[in-house]
């Protein structure tokens, strides 16, 4: 069994990075959510060095939640009549991700969990399995949530899911490198029923 | 070695019926279920669905679930395929078991029909697709582990292969995985928007397909570890034998024209089982009916099968696009035809398209001895994926 190393982990890249990952060009036509996933998943790429990972995995509580709104706001006011062909295919859960291996043009396995607040760990076991099975020598495992306007102002509104607004992107990796963040042993997921599902990632710091 | 990964169990809902037997008498007999909507409230009843015959109280009440909360479509399929796939491998009691289901609409039926207004105060959440699947876990059985994948059409089957991973690293012994989905407005006009919907019955990899049609269901496999269901004495309806996944890595909805994607998927899922392409018996496609799909994922059987093409059918036909759930409601019907041995054909097919294989068609089943089937579900993303189900021999 391979052991597996954390290689980069990137958290929310600031706006005035994003020109050295995205052109203004390729920018333009993309949600913020988008924009930022895509250049903290670069960055992650970037120092880790590891530029085509074998597989590419999100996480992600709620998903696309400005274009899913967007969606039922124009249902709400349109009706039936509503024609939003972009704002609903960039709705799906798996945007981003996809997003990520069509911009780097990546076939690797690719896959999305959106199991609320244990979506990322959920991601992170995957990735960790397939490594340690040999299945894949590299995993770019990412975290990406946004909250709309409505969230904002109605924390509620969807029910009692907490939603942070955020990007990350972890690289994992059956090698080392040079600078290694952690040794992943396991990643453990409870489910409990009436309680908020929990996660353990059990990792050794390096 | 990997351990061997077996199916003990499954259960089954769309529009052919609720439950195995329903689903797969309509199979063999050759019956459609896709009809104009019933219980979807939209207006746009010149596209045809696969909708579950049933309404959601109807199903509630089936299901003996308690009254004064919010139920979305997706939670009662779900429940109602879980119940049937635990009891037929009697696991109801069963402790510690873990759910991984696909969805990606989760509880937007409810959503839509709220908006603009929130969620009630005091309701239990129904909008995420993690809240769908937990509704799914706690209405029977004993889970100590859920999750949920979304990767829009093809989760289901992506949960099957996580299931997989899951049992082959000896985390878990048995691993319930499948999907479900619901119709909503919210996805019809989306499909709608992006003009792939047909406003006939979905002819795959016919010369006048011009779209598909939406239709809704769930289904659950148990997976186990060949030990395990040894050890309990179930009985084994057949091994998940391999599993593949692959992006297309060309665009947000379309497929590429060569099928990149979907024929690293199933050459994954052949290395994957060990198997030769000349070993299978039958592919059910994803095979959608929208001229884009057809085509590319034609392209790519040519590549993987070369010559030596098996029979290959759509079930699209009978059920409509379940979307997230069509994965898990297909490979269950790869089960069936394998345990009865036939082949599903497509009732509706008359032209052959130069760009596409030629599907298996007539008016009921072929009658075939089955050994290996392999099942593809593609998704939005580029999103390719393979598996292939073997006679537990």
């Amino acid at each position: 069994m391979n052991k597996v190393y954390v290689t980069a982990i990137v958290k929310d890249v600031p706006a005035e990075e994003y020109g050295r990952y995205l052109s203004p060009m390729k920018a333009r036509r993309m949600g913020k959510l988008q924009k930022r996933a895509l250049v903290t998943a670069l960055k992650a790429m970037e120092i880790s060095g590891i530029g085509e990972p074998d597989a590419i995995l999100n996480g992600t509580a709620m998903g696309c939640m400005e274009n899913t709104v967007q969606m039922l706001n124009g249902l709400s006011a349109e009706g039936e009549e509503v024609n939003m062909p972009t704002c609903f295919m960039q709705s799906t859960h798996n945007t981003v991700a996809s997003q990520i291996a069509i911009f780097t043009g990546n076939h690797g396995y690719n896959t999305t969990y959106a199991h609320r607040t244990i979506s990322f760990e959920l991601a992170l076991q995957d990735a960790f399995l397939r490594l340690r099975a040999g299945l894949a020598r590299t995993a770019l495992v990412c975290a990406n949530d946004e909250l709309t306007e409505l969230q904002v102002q109605q924390p509620d509104f969807f029910g009692q899911l907490e939603v942070q607004d955020r990007s990350e992107a972890w690289m994992l990796s059956i090698e080392p490198g040079d600078h290694p963040i952690y040794e992943l042993e396991n990643v453990k997921i409870i489910h409990d029923k009436g309680a908020e599902d929990r996660a353990i990632i059990q990792k050794i710091s390096l | 070695m990997r351990p061997k990964v077996v199916i003990t169990g499954m259960g089954v809902v769309s529009a052919l019926g609720v439950g195995v037997k329903a689903n797969g008498i309509a199979l063999m007999q050759g019956i459609s279920g896709i009809r104009e909507a019933r219980y979807l409230p939209t207006e746009h009843r010149e596209f045809p669905v696969g909708e579950v015959q049933l309404s959601s109280e109807e199903l509630r009440q089936m299901l003996e679930l308690p009254d004064g909360r919010l139920y979305s479509r997706t939670h009662l399929f779900g429940a109602a395929a879980l119940r049937e796939a635990l009891s037929m491998t009697n696991l109801l009691e069963h402790k510690g078991l873990a759910l991984i289901s696909g969805t990606t609409v989760g509880g937007m039926d409810v959503t839509e029909s709220l908006f603009p207004n929130p969620l009630p105060k005091g309701q239990p959440d129904v909008h995420d697709c993690g809240a769908s699947t937990n509704d799914i876990a706690d209405s029977c059985g004993d889970f100590d582990y859920t999750s949920t994948v979304s990767t829009a059409c093809s989760s289901a089957m992506n949960a099957l292969i996580m299931g997989k991973l899951l049992i082959e690293n000896g985390e878990r012994d048995i691993v319930v995985a499948g999907g479900s989905e619901a119709l909503s407005k919210f996805h019809l006009n989306g499909f709608k928007s992006l003009m792939i919907l047909d406003r006939e019955r979905c002819r795959p990899f016919d010369k006048t397909r011009s779209g598909l049609n939406l239709g809704e269901g769930a289904a659950f496999l148990v997976l186990e570890s060949e030990e395990s269901a040894l050890k309990r004495g179930a009985q084994i309806l057949g091994v998940l034998s391999g599993a593949g996944n692959a992006c297309d890595a060309h665009h947000q909805t379309a497929s590429s024209d060569n099928g990149e994607g979907a024929c690293r998927a199933m050459t994954q899922a052949l290395s994957n089982a060990g198997l030769l392409s000349a070993n299978i018996d039958y592919v059910n496609a994803h095979g959608t009916g929208t001229p884009n799909n057809d085509a590319s994922e034609s392209a790519a059987l040519k590549r993987v099968f070369g010559a030596q093409l098996p029979p290959v059918s759509s079930t699209k036909s009978y059920t409509g696009h379940t979307t997230s759930a069509s994965g898990s409601i297909e490979a269950a019907f790869c089960l069936m035809a394998l345990w009865n041995g036939f082949i599903p054909v497509q009732p509706e097919f008359e032209n052959p398209d130069e760009q596409c294989i030629i599907p298996v068609s007539g008016s009921e089943a072929l009658s075939v001895d089955l050994h290996h089937v392999m099942c593809n579900a593609f998704g939005f993303g580029g999103n390719d994926s393979s598996i292939i189900l073997s006679r537990y021999e």
